[in-house]
């Protein structure tokens, strides 16, 4: 990655600009399917700031979706006067804003468990909020929420949240390329390679555990908004989904973990093998993605970016 | 009074098949470190097995669980053997995530094979109850219990008493030492799974009597016997039974008291709470060295 | 001036007494070892100075600072820096980035970062190793890395835990090496170390630990010929 900046910053731009005059020549199948790409690359970029950077692996990460989605969702209920475009972004403030919060209050006690255990109270997070979220009147999640139309008229809305993905996962893009050239991106993977020597080096441990928790959580919540208004109207088992908790970690996984682009690559890689190729068999679904995690696991564990180097290695 | 009585005792029957359901899952978490997403799916395959046996045979489907665990026996020993000891050296998200592959693979296979809706096995004394008192227990609920009951002493047991359960436990506590004393770890690993993935079947069996059940379940049941394992501690059948019947009264008592939807709430928030508190059960880990 | 001064410091075991009642002062400047046979308490003694472990009574001073009770965050930020025996690098990364990280983390500047640790890696040897994955390196290699590391904080102090156990004459000649550097770079050193030869060689000043008391402090010539050190090391002749 730190070979030839200009090189990738020249990559990054021409595929910017290809991607963005997408909806321009793709028909629309492909455009929704670069819709979830894009979505997808964006949650696996909020994800890996906490779970590729710090090394704490989520299991649960549907949980700020879901917030997110909801919190939103009930605050432009509120607020039908607006006009539409001045909606999106009240309720991305509401929404990432709830999921900062939220992430605050559970950091303390959730992040002094470590490995698996970290891992599955997180699931067991996104169990909790998708329950109460069903299970309580005023959220209205078994009822569902509509969420108003916000395209520009004259616009396909499916081209305009295409690009709305498109401008958002960049937005995560360079907040996570800020985060990994700063310090507290340094302090971040000392905390992933050994958080009690990272300590004794003067890394303020619990301090940027907290941080990255909370402003993962607050991106994941952005891409959760959005989400919901491109669906235009969610249940709780429309934005809680246990594939999505799992997708987020398969996305680096396969990528390679803890690099910047990992996530990316490998919610593209994902996305077109389950939607493009796989997109008929709907009834191997779940048995495809398995398969995929499964040879993934056996064939290679550190990803697309870890089979490039172990090739480069052994070629010099 | 009669209500609590009645919910108390739901609630211990619920407790047992928690406990029995979650052992297996416990003693792999205890000797191999894996955390075996997959977990549910053995469960089920038993209550499945089940039924096939149970209708072609026409015998009580507590009769089963002796050809049930057998054949889930050699299912987990080459389970361990040709796919979870490839991903067990790496990092543990590996093997997670391994289990959680063939979990979705197999969820997707029981839906071909016996369609998403819900079986139940129903055995002949299905209509028979008994009055203790306030409290009415069916039969099939009784010997369910029982049934949970026994096959965990029988676990305790044969991890207390038996070679194998030696072996085992060595392992669990010193692998390599164990590894110098001439015993094949990967051998016992495989072992150790076969046993963990015969007691599943079993509870598979047990839950399929009292409950109907179907290929969606497996992610609760594998929940289900983490929630256990973490409450009850790690690696032995006693900290399964504490952290099973914990788990059963919790339920019980919340869907009855608190609101129906709400027993997996509190479950959560009691797990989040005790692993702030204990992180290594109520028991403690079973193989951890003793101090 | 002195840079440490640890008074009167106790920590018990489940009321077993690991260190009982020590006190001592380094000397800014000064390379002083802690001595002492298995089980004397001196990584105990490490572990406390870096707040690594609560301490059951006495104090401990650094800088004329009360330090006792503080994080071990904390405590790095203020200028001491430890190098552990079983080194303990970040795996994944390479050596520049693992010592960069001290250098993040220390008190340097965010404008002298590169330079800070190019220095320590100057300083340790190790500047040629430096695009090579930790996870590469050899035994001797990972203890310069430590010291580097460690160093690369721009602490005043550097507790160093047996930085020769374990190495070859070659490597362990080098480690010396290494350390005056450090010392001639500023830092002052306390190093726990076995290898007397090495005591002996790099040490002003050398504390010995007995069974978590000090029962000898002076310079390696005096303490060598102290008859409670002999003692202490071979067993009392007369006793039992």
């Amino acid at each position: 990655m730190t070979r030839n900046p200009t090189l990738i910053f020249v990559l990054v731009a021409a595929a910017v600009v290809v991607l963005a005059a997408g909806p321009l020549f793709l028909p629309p199948f492909y455009v929704r399917v670069g819709q979830l790409m894009l979505y997808s690359a964006g949650l696996g970029l909020a994800w890996a700031i906490l779970g590729g950077l710090a090394g704490y692996v989520s299991f649960g990460h549907a949980a700020f979706i879901g917030v997110g989605a909801f919190t939103a969702g009930l605050v432009e209920g509120q607020l039908t006067g607006l006009p539409p475009l001045l909606l999106l972004p009240v309720g991305l403030l509401a929404g990432a804003g709830c999921c900062g919060i939220l992430a605050a209050l559970i950091a303390y006690p959730i992040l002094r468990l470590r490995g698996t255990f970290f891992a599955i109270a997180m699931l067991g997070v996104s169990h909790v909020c998708a329950e109460l979220t069903n299970n309580i009147d005023f959220f209205q999640g078994s009822m569902g929420l509509n969420f108003p139309p916000i395209a520009p008229s004259g616009m396909d809305p499916a081209n305009f949240f295409y690009e709305l993905y498109l401008a958002a996962a960049l937005f995560i893009l360079l907040i996570s390329w800020l985060v990994r050239r700063s310090r507290f991106g340094a302090g971040l993977l000392s905390i992933r390679e050994d958080e009690d020597t990272a300590r004794m080096l003067g890394v303020p441990t619990e301090r940027y555990k907290r941080l990255a928790f909370v402003l993962s959580a607050v991106l994941t919540g952005v891409m959760g908004v959005i989400y919901a208004h491109s669906l235009g109207y969610i249940t709780t088992d429309s934005v809680y989904r246990d594939d999505t908790n799992l997708s987020l970690i398969v996305y680096s996984l396969l990528g390679g973990m803890g690099t910047l682009f990992g996530p990316v690559i490998g919610a593209f890689l994902l996305v077109f093998v389950t939607q493009v190729i796989l997109g008929r068999l709907l009834d191997f679904h779940l048995f495809a993605t398995g398969l995929v995690l499964v040879v993934l696991v056996l064939a290679a564990p550190g990803g697309v970016a870890g089979l490039l180097k172990k090739r480069k290695g052994t070629a010099a | 009074m009669n209500l609590i009585a009645q919910t108390l005792a739901d609630g211990l029957v619920l407790g047992g098949i928690y406990a029995l359901a979650a052992v297996g899952f416990s003693l792999i978490f205890g000797v191999l470190h894996v955390i075996n997403l997959s977990h549910g799916i053995l469960v089920l395959m038993g209550a499945y097995l089940a039924l096939i046996f149970s209708e072609a045979l026409h015998i009580d489907p507590l009769l089963c669980i002796p050809p049930v665990m057998a054949v889930l026996f050699c299912v987990g020993y080459a389970y361990q053997r040709f796919l979870i000891q490839r991903a067990v050296d790496r990092a543990s998200v590996n093997s997670m995530l391994l289990t959680f592959g063939v979990a979705l693979m197999l969820q997707n296979a029981m839906i071909w094979v016996f369609s998403p809706d819900m079986k139940s096995i129903t055995p002949s004394y299905a209509f028979t109850s008994l009055k203790l008192g306030p409290v009415n227990l069916d039969a099939v609920r009784l010997s369910a219990l029982a049934a949970s009951l026994i096959l965990l002493s029988c676990l305790a047991a044969l991890l207390r008493f038996s070679p194998l359960g030696r072996v085992i436990r060595a392992t669990a506590q010193q692998t390599m030492a164990a590894r110098l004393c001439g015993v094949n770890v990967r051998h016992v690993y495989a072992l150790t799974f076969a046993v963990s993935a015969a007691f599943a079947g079993a509870a598979g069996i047990v839950i399929g009597i009292i409950l109907p059940f179907s290929p969606m379940d497996e992610g609760a049941w594998t929940l289900n016997a983490f929630v256990v394992v973490v409450l009850g501690g790690v690696g032995s059948p006693a900290g399964a039974l504490i952290g099973g019947l914990l788990l059963g009264l919790v339920s019980t008592l919340t869907a009855q008291y608190i609101g129906p939807a709400f027993p997996n709430v509190t479950m959560f928030l009691l797990l989040v709470l005790l692993l702030l508190v204990r992180p290594n059960g109520l028991l403690g880990n079973a193989f951890a060295p003793s101090r | 001036m002195s840079l440490l001064t640890v008074e009167r410091l106790s920590k018990n075991f489940r009321g077993l007494a690991a260190i009982s009642d020590v006190s001592f002062a380094i000397e800014d400047g000064s390379i002083t070892s802690i001595i002492g046979p298995n089980g004397a308490g001196k990584s105990t003694m490490f572990n406390l100075i870096t707040g690594y472990l609560p301490l059951t009574a006495g104090e401990i001073r650094f800088k004329d600072r009360r330090i006792t009770g503080m994080a071990t965050n904390r405590i790095a930020e203020l200028g001491i820096a430890r190098a552990f025996q079983i080194a303990r690098p970040f795996r994944d990364l390479s050596v520049f980035e693992n010592v960069r990280i001290g250098a993040l983390f220390g008190k340097a500047g965010p404008r002298d970062v590169a330079a800070t640790t190019h220095l320590a890696m100057e300083l340790a040897s190790i500047a040629s190793l430096a695009e090579q994955p930790a996870s590469s390196l050899t035994v001797g290699q990972l203890r310069h890395l430590e010291v580097a590391r460690a160093i690369a904080t721009r602490a005043d102090l550097l507790l160093a835990d047996e930085p020769c156990a374990g190495l070859n004459p070659t490597e362990t000649a080098a480690m010396i090496d290494v350390l005056r550097q450090v010392r001639s770079n500023g830092v002052t050193v306390v190093l726990v170390e076995h290898d007397m030869p090495s005591v002996m060689e790099v040490s002003d000043r050398v504390l010995v630990l007995d069974a978590g008391r000090l029962i000898a402090d002076g310079s390696p010539k005096q303490v060598a010929n102290d008859p409670k050190v002999i003692a202490a090391y071979l067993g009392t002749p007369d006793a039992s």
